[in-house]
């Protein structure tokens, strides 16, 4: 008795069972019946090609129980575009479920898919939206961004502006920052470097420090701007002064400034002022990465006691 | 660490972990049926069936929780979702049995996780990997690199390759490749390599601006993902020069896997967090809450101007905790993000690869595994007081082994099992005899196998033609017992079938 083999639609279809390969498998699952005897006429209908409209009903009913199933979706796909089903409803079907099966990948290669083939990426920016209140760094949903961005060439101007609505709701998105530099960088490769853009992107990334001096996504983003014009970090000098200084060390407003700093007086060859930035670090001002800390003074010449744990020995 | 006098230097978190939990946990897992909220998991049984097998190999407990006819069982399992065309497949849901043809084939596809899986858990069963099609697998794991030198996960209609860009699949490519060929280049049983020149390009486009690494170019960088490049570097031998175990050069032309290494290194010690779970995290998308007991590493010195959050609060914060407050220091998997159990595994593996485990904190790391997500029943959780699951516990007790706990063995950062498994593999008289090891001399097949014909090559954008010669097709010689040292040294007779044909459905 089930679902399916009550039902008249699927009187022609002969289920297949699963065949476990004998006794004691590996991670069986107690399935339900539903799943079991949905997954039997599965097999039945992809055995045998099937691609009635019947056909979607059954996926869907899979896909609500194991959206992971890696051919089910490409079968469901399969299925539409031979039947010419209006794309749309299938949109319109997936949004729902994707908010609900938020970590899955298949919803979003099947959502590509079907949009590439709609040729049409109307209404997208709303349901992305939609789902960044939920969670504004699903990695799913920025990867298919960047997907879409590319797919029908959306301009520039409206991602910046979309991004800088997203940082200003949490300028600790570091998805929202790493989508920025994909805008500015990632279309125009092979391009030259245009320096009205260093300073624009240079500019807003410092605007978004003096909001949250201690959010590591700015200062990554102007070390990998520096680094991207072969600019020296001594560039932003004055600037992380802002945040600390060696004079008043009891006065550090950002950690990443005093690592900034110790780059900087590396790289001037003022070894003893980068050693005093470090421990300032190892000590106080970021204690948690006390070791890698000690190591970098380590590498400047300032060894540690010989029994300090980077010394320890591991077998790797 | 000056900073955290309360901790003896020396202290070996080997008390903390309840190894007789941890395996009731794992044997539950093993020998009764999961919960059917597992059934969301269905198409990674074969990932499942490692975490279950390898989980009670690093605790020591595969053999004396197991019968040798248990084993030949799970073995026989494995064995059963190999794909006719050289794989494994992901679980046996897709397998239509006699009804398998070139019409349908194409929802029952091998798959390049489950692969990987397949091939570590059967070492670690002690299985010495005869019964594997290894042509075939090495012929479709051709196939199923792309263009642009990335893996997929299956093959679909028109031999198309499905699955997404993502790191995750050319880590377990090329473990596969590792596990069956080891660093040989070249052809290897009539099989052409992969191409290695395009896969490391592709991980190196894949860095980001910050050190890390993401699935494609321009994404996001990600410490899973990094983790996977990273160990992708060390099976294919192009880590930077210095970095990890294999230090030998093919002259001087070899393209090393990471751009910049120290940033890479940065970036990983940057995932050390004390922000442990979403009540505490700055990163949600309710009201700012980190405070100075709880969010160490976002304290932020903020001057006056502060508008951090989505609400409108001002965020105040001040000075960093005493020092006591540090005993526990977890792991996120990108900027900005709360701890998490598996980013211990991602990140202090990855580390341990680059030869940098030191750099991590990782006495607190330990203790943040053991008192934080590792929980009463046994097993991890993803965050603290999160019930426990397979693939959070596993990765938490994996991420013990790399930072040396002694109630778990040592493992391997890159294969992600056992050293002593490591080494079963490294044992198995074919691969010697496939690498050409000194006191391995012998044809290059299996001593049961025997080559009885020829077969066309069907590389899919691979010139294969000089390797027509080569092809060779093997089939078992009857049923021949073969004794092996398995686990941890009992010694077990895994039984050999006689009906495993290689390359069926040709």
């Amino acid at each position: 008795m089930g679902v399916y083999s009550d039902d008249p639609l699927w009187a022609d279809v002969e289920p297949l069972p699963q065949d476990d390969g004998g006794p004691n498998p590996l991670a069986a699952i107690a399935y339900t019946d539903e799943y079991s005897e949905a997954m039997s006429y599965l097999r039945a209908v992809m055995a045998s090609n099937d691609m009635s409209e019947r056909v979607l009903s059954l996926t869907e009913d899979i896909i609500s129980m194991n959206p992971a199933h890696y051919t089910v979706w490409l079968y469901r796909a399969r299925v539409l575009l031979t039947l010419k089903k209006d794309l749309k409803e299938e949109i319109a079907w997936l949004n729902p479920t994707a908010l609900n099966y938020q970590k899955n990948y298949q919803i979003w290669h099947h959502r590509q898919t079907i949009i590439d083939a709609l040729d049409s990426p109307e209404g997208e920016a709303e349901f992305i939206a939609q789902m960044f209140e939920r969670d504004a760094k699903n990695y799913h949903v920025w990867s298919y961004r960047q997907w879409l961005v590319k797919r029908f060439d959306i301009d520039d101007e409206s991602e910046l502006k979309a991004i800088d609505e997203l940082l200003r709701a949490d300028v600790r998105n570091n998805s929202a920052w790493n989508h920025r530099w994909f805008v500015v960088f990632g279309r125009h490769e092979g391009d030259s470097l245009d320096e009205t853009v260093l300073e624009r992107e240079l500019k807003y990334a410092q605007a978004a420090i003096y909001l949250a001096p201690q959010n590591q996504s700015p200062w990554n983003y102007v070390r990998g701007l520096l680094r991207k014009y072969n600019k020296p970090l001594s560039t932003i000098k004055p600037f992380a002064t802002e945040f600390a200084s060696l004079d008043h060390p009891d006065d550090v407003h950002s950690s990443h400034a005093l690592d900034v700093l110790a780059d900087i007086y590396e790289g001037e060859g003022t070894k003893a002022d980068a050693a005093k930035a470090l421990d300032l670090l190892a000590q106080k001002y970021d204690p948690i990465r006390a070791n890698y800390w000690t190591y970098r003074k380590f590498l400047l010449g300032f060894p540690p006691e010989p029994d300090h744990p980077i010394f320890h020995h591991h077998n790797y | 660490m000056a900073q955290n006098a309360t901790i003896h230097p020396g202290f070996a978190a080997h008390s903390g972990l309840d190894r007789a939990k941890h395996i009731n946990y794992w044997k539950r897992c093993l020998k009764t049926y999961l919960p059917h909220q597992y059934t969301s998991n269905d198409s990674n049984r074969l990932m499942l069936s490692f975490f279950i097998i390898s989980a009670l190999d690093l605790l020591g407990a595969l053999l004396p929780s197991t019968t040798p006819a248990e084993r030949a069982d799970y073995a026989r399992f494995l064995y059963s979702c190999q794909h006719p065309e050289g794989g494994f497949r992901g679980f046996p849901g897709t397998d239509f049995g006699q009804l398998r043809n070139k019409q349908n084939k194409q929802w029952d596809p091998a798959n390049i996780p489950a692969t990987y899986f397949a091939l570590s858990t059967l070492i670690l069963l002690g299985d010495s990997l005869q019964r594997v099609n290894k042509r075939a697998c090495l012929r479709w794991l051709l196939q199923m690199q792309r263009e642009d030198g990335s893996f997929g996960e299956i093959l679909g209609e028109n031999g198309q390759i499905e699955g997404g860009q993502d790191t995750r699949f050319g880590y377990c490519a090329t473990g596969i490749r590792y596990i069956l060929r080891g660093h040989k280049t070249g052809s290897v049983l009539g099989m052409p390599d992969i191409n290695v020149d395009k896969l490391v390009d592709c991980i190196r486009r894949s860095q980001t601006y910050d050190g890390g690494i993401s699935e494609a170019p321009f994404h996001e960088a990600h410490a899973g993902f990094t983790y996977c490049a990273i160990s992708t570097l060390s099976f294919l031998d192009r880590l930077p020069n210095g970095v990890g175990g294999h230090l030998y050069h093919y002259g001087n032309v070899r393209l090393s896997g990471l751009t910049d290494l120290d940033l890479t290194v940065r970036w990983f010690v940057s995932r050390q967090t004390t922000t442990l779970d979403d009540e505490e995290a700055a990163d949600t998308y309710s009201d700012e809450t980190d405070t100075t007991a709880t969010c160490h590493d976002a304290h932020s010195f903020v001057k006056t101007r502060s508008v951090p959050a989505k609400s409108d609060e001002t965020c105040e914060k001040d000075r960093p905790p005493p020092a006591v407050e540090l005993q526990w220091i977890g792991f996120n998997g990108r900027p900005n993000k709360v701890a998490d159990t598996c980013y211990a595994w991602w990140t202090c593996a990855s580390m341990a690869i680059l030869g940098k485990l030191n750099l991590l904190s990782y006495t607190e790391n330990q203790l943040y595994l053991l008192s934080k997500p590792q929980h009463a029943i046994g097993g991890f959780g993803k965050l603290p007081g999160d019930p426990p699951d397979i693939y959070h516990s596993y990765l938490g007790l994996a991420a013990l082994g790399v930072l040396g706990n002694d109630a778990v063995k040592p493992v391997d950062p890159a294969l992600c099992f056992s050293k002593h498994g490591a080494t079963l593999l490294k044992n198995m008289l074919w691969r010697k005899r496939l690498l050409g090891e000194p006191g391995s001399e012998g044809p290059l097949v299996d001593s049961d196998d025997e080559v009885i014909e020829t077969a066309e090559p069907r590389g899919r954008g691979v010139d294969v033609r000089a390797h027509q010669n080569l092809q060779v097709r093997y089939v078992r010689r009857g049923s021949e017992g073969e004794t092996t040292l398995c686990g941890d040294g009992e010694s077990t007779v895994a039984s050999h079938d006689s009906d495993q044909v290689t390359l069926r459905g040709e």
